[in-house]
């Protein structure tokens, strides 16, 4: 076998320092030196692109500020959210998670009931209280759930939305707190405009901290565990803290989507456990690409705004429409939009 | 205080008893394991990485008893174990199967290790489309990444042609010298035989043979469960 360099007693392990303060030093030093790392990715032509995107439709948006069309994108934008949840979590691990209506229905709960609590919270700490409410919740969710495996885990988050909601529903009349929604919650902007201008604004945040976490080594554990996670087990890896990281991460960012919604309708009830809001996120990542994060950006508008201008003329078929698209899309172009995409640059810079 | 003591070690499916109170212990730089098909030698070999539990007996490393920690807690204590069946982690390129492990237990010398096992031209690689033998060289270099003091390797030239294998064994041989030990269990033979010190020998769960290389061929329970006769010579 050819050898470009010589072995070296090198490749031994050293002995590194143990114990939870070891840890949470490496862990630190891993996430300070990932972040550096990967800076100069943000140059990237795809994640230039995204950002292109988001920002062409905000103005498109911003210009004609109370109609549909601005609307639509509002609905984008908060799809787009709960799309680049799931795919940073579900997408990059495998670990197929149907529990995110839960946290988003938390977000806008905990919202409405904060706002009924004192009227002087501004939309965006009422969010970021959702965001941190839903951090804490996806953390406890994860710890005994993420024990379990593929099918296991994803059953159990199938049932989470379900079982969840009435377990909340029931704890709130305990504690005597409104069950039949809060309304009259304020608007997160003063014009669907504003409120496109803000929620695109959280989408850069949200897929440029997820892009730099992907491209990051915590990233490639993450992609890792999708293709084998028994074999980084085998090799020292641990994979439980990753994937509660990333989920908690998520649940996190679904509460705050699940907050701007409330406000984008000043209504929060109930319906923000519904499965519409995991079946769109599932079927923009398909369209976009399982585990790449601009997918997420490239379909959730198209996505979104076709169903928003087809319900009128179809009604109910529409999903049905939706449906037959997305099982046509995984027959052929299996891996979404954006791989060919990616092919297509790379052969531009390269020729191969 | 031995760097691997295996002591009584069972581990049966159903009714089967893969291994049968399987003891050695590890006195050289890399020793084989070896038997015909069934004796138990992969099921020996996940037992003690953590990857099975065993029903009865006991794996200690340097000392301490691993015997129920998970793979994960025993490789990063220095023993680690390759796959028989390559794994490598396809959607990532074969660079990034390397850089996986960097963090964990300090930086990962990736350009050495891709050239201890010929793998730099293709570091840019996806390794989801490398051919079996390349697969199998980036098999041996995940091992590698992981900064193991012993290398559980599992027919690491199974499946590979004679000079693929002859290039594989030439890189143990290096490591070796280097000083990364290791366990081989491998059905070929005569190829490994020239590269380790001692041997295990398993015929149905049992060991029937602890010996040096050279006390190997002469063990009259060796000659009969690999050429049916003890009378046959070498």
């Amino acid at each position: 076998m050819p050898t470009d360099t010589a072995p070296s007693s090198d490749l031994r392990r050293r002995p590194v320092g143990g114990g939870i303060a070891g840890a949470l030093r490496r862990g630190a030093r891993s996430f300070a030196g990932s972040a550096r790392l990967n800076a100069s990715r943000l140059t990237s032509p795809l994640y230039l692109g995204a950002l292109g995107v988001i920002i062409v439709f905000a103005y498109l948006g911003s210009g004609n500020p109370t109609s549909f069309f601005a609307l639509s994108l509002v609905l984008s934008s908060i799809y787009i959210t709960l799309a680049l949840a799931w795919d940073f979590s579900s997408g990059m691990t495998g670990y197929l998670n149907f529990g995110l209506p839960f946290f988003f229905g938390v977000g806008a709960l905990v919202t409405g009931q904060l706002y009924a609590t004192d009227s002087h919270l501004t939309p965006s700490s009422l969010a970021f209280f959702s965001f941190g409410v839903g951090l804490l919740g996806g953390f406890l969710f994860s710890l005994p759930t993420l024990r379990l495996r593929g099918p296991y885990f994803s059953l159990l988050s199938f049932l989470l939305p379900l079982i969840g909601a009435d377990f909340i529903l029931a704890f709130w009349t305990q504690l005597g707190l409104r069950t039949q929604g809060y309304y009259g919650l304020p608007f997160l902007g003063a014009t669907y405009g504003d409120e496109l201008v803000l929620l695109s604004a959280a989408n850069v945040a949200i897929l440029t901290a997820f892009f730099l976490l992907r491209e990051s080594h915590f990233g490639l554990v993450l992609r890792g565990i999708r293709d084998d996670e028994d074999a980084l087990g085998s090799q020292g890896i641990r994979t439980f803290p990753y994937k509660v990281v990333a989920f908690t991460l998520a649940s996190g960012v679904v509460a705050f989507s699940g907050a701007t919604y409330a406000m984008v309708y000043t209504f929060a009830g109930v319906d923000a456990f519904g499965f519409a809001f995991i079946l769109f996120p599932i079927l923009i990542v398909i369209v976009g690409g399982t585990g790449e994060l601009f997918g997420s950006i490239f379909a959730g508008y198209v996505v979104i705004l076709l169903y928003q201008y087809l319900f009128p003329t179809f009604s109910d078929l529409t999903l049905i429409i939706f449906a037959s698209a997305a099982i046509l899309l995984v027959l052929f172009i299996p891996h979404g939009l954006v791989r060919p995409l990616r092919a297509f640059i790379r052969f531009m810079r390269t020729g191969e | 205080m031995e760097l691997l003591e295996v002591s009584n070690l069972t581990r049966s499916f159903g009714g089967n008893v893969a291994v049968d109170s399987v003891s050695f212990r590890m006195t050289s730089d890399a020793l084989a394991i070896v038997g015909p098909n069934g004796a138990g030698k992969t099921t020996l070999l996940s037992t003690i990485a953590g990857v099975l539990h065993p029903d009865h007996g006991t794996v200690r490393f340097r000392g301490r008893d691993v015997t129920r920690f998970p793979p994960w807690r025993i490789a990063r204590l220095g023993m680690v174990k390759t796959y028989q069946i390559v794994r490598p982690f396809r959607s990532l390129t074969v660079e990034e199967n390397l850089k996986l492990f960097d963090k964990i237990r300090g930086r990962v010398d990736v350009d050495r290790i891709l050239g201890v096992t010929g793998l730099s031209e293709v570091r840019g690689q996806v390794a989801g489309v490398l051919p079996f033998g390349l697969l199998k060289r980036l098999e041996l270099a995940k091992g590698l990444a992981a900064k193991p003091e012993v290398l559980l390797l599992d027919e690491p030239i199974s499946g590979l042609s004679r000079s693929e294998a002859r290039d594989l064994l030439e890189s143990l041989l290096e490591l070796k010298r280097s000083g990364v030990r290791m366990v081989l269990v491998e059905h070929r033979l005569s190829e490994i035989l020239p590269i380790v010190d001692r041997v295990v020998a398993l015929d149905r769960g049992r060991t029937i043979f602890d010996g040096t290389r050279s006390e190997f061929f002469q063990d009259p329970a060796v000659r009969k469960a690999y050429l049916g006769s003890e009378d046959v010579g070498n």
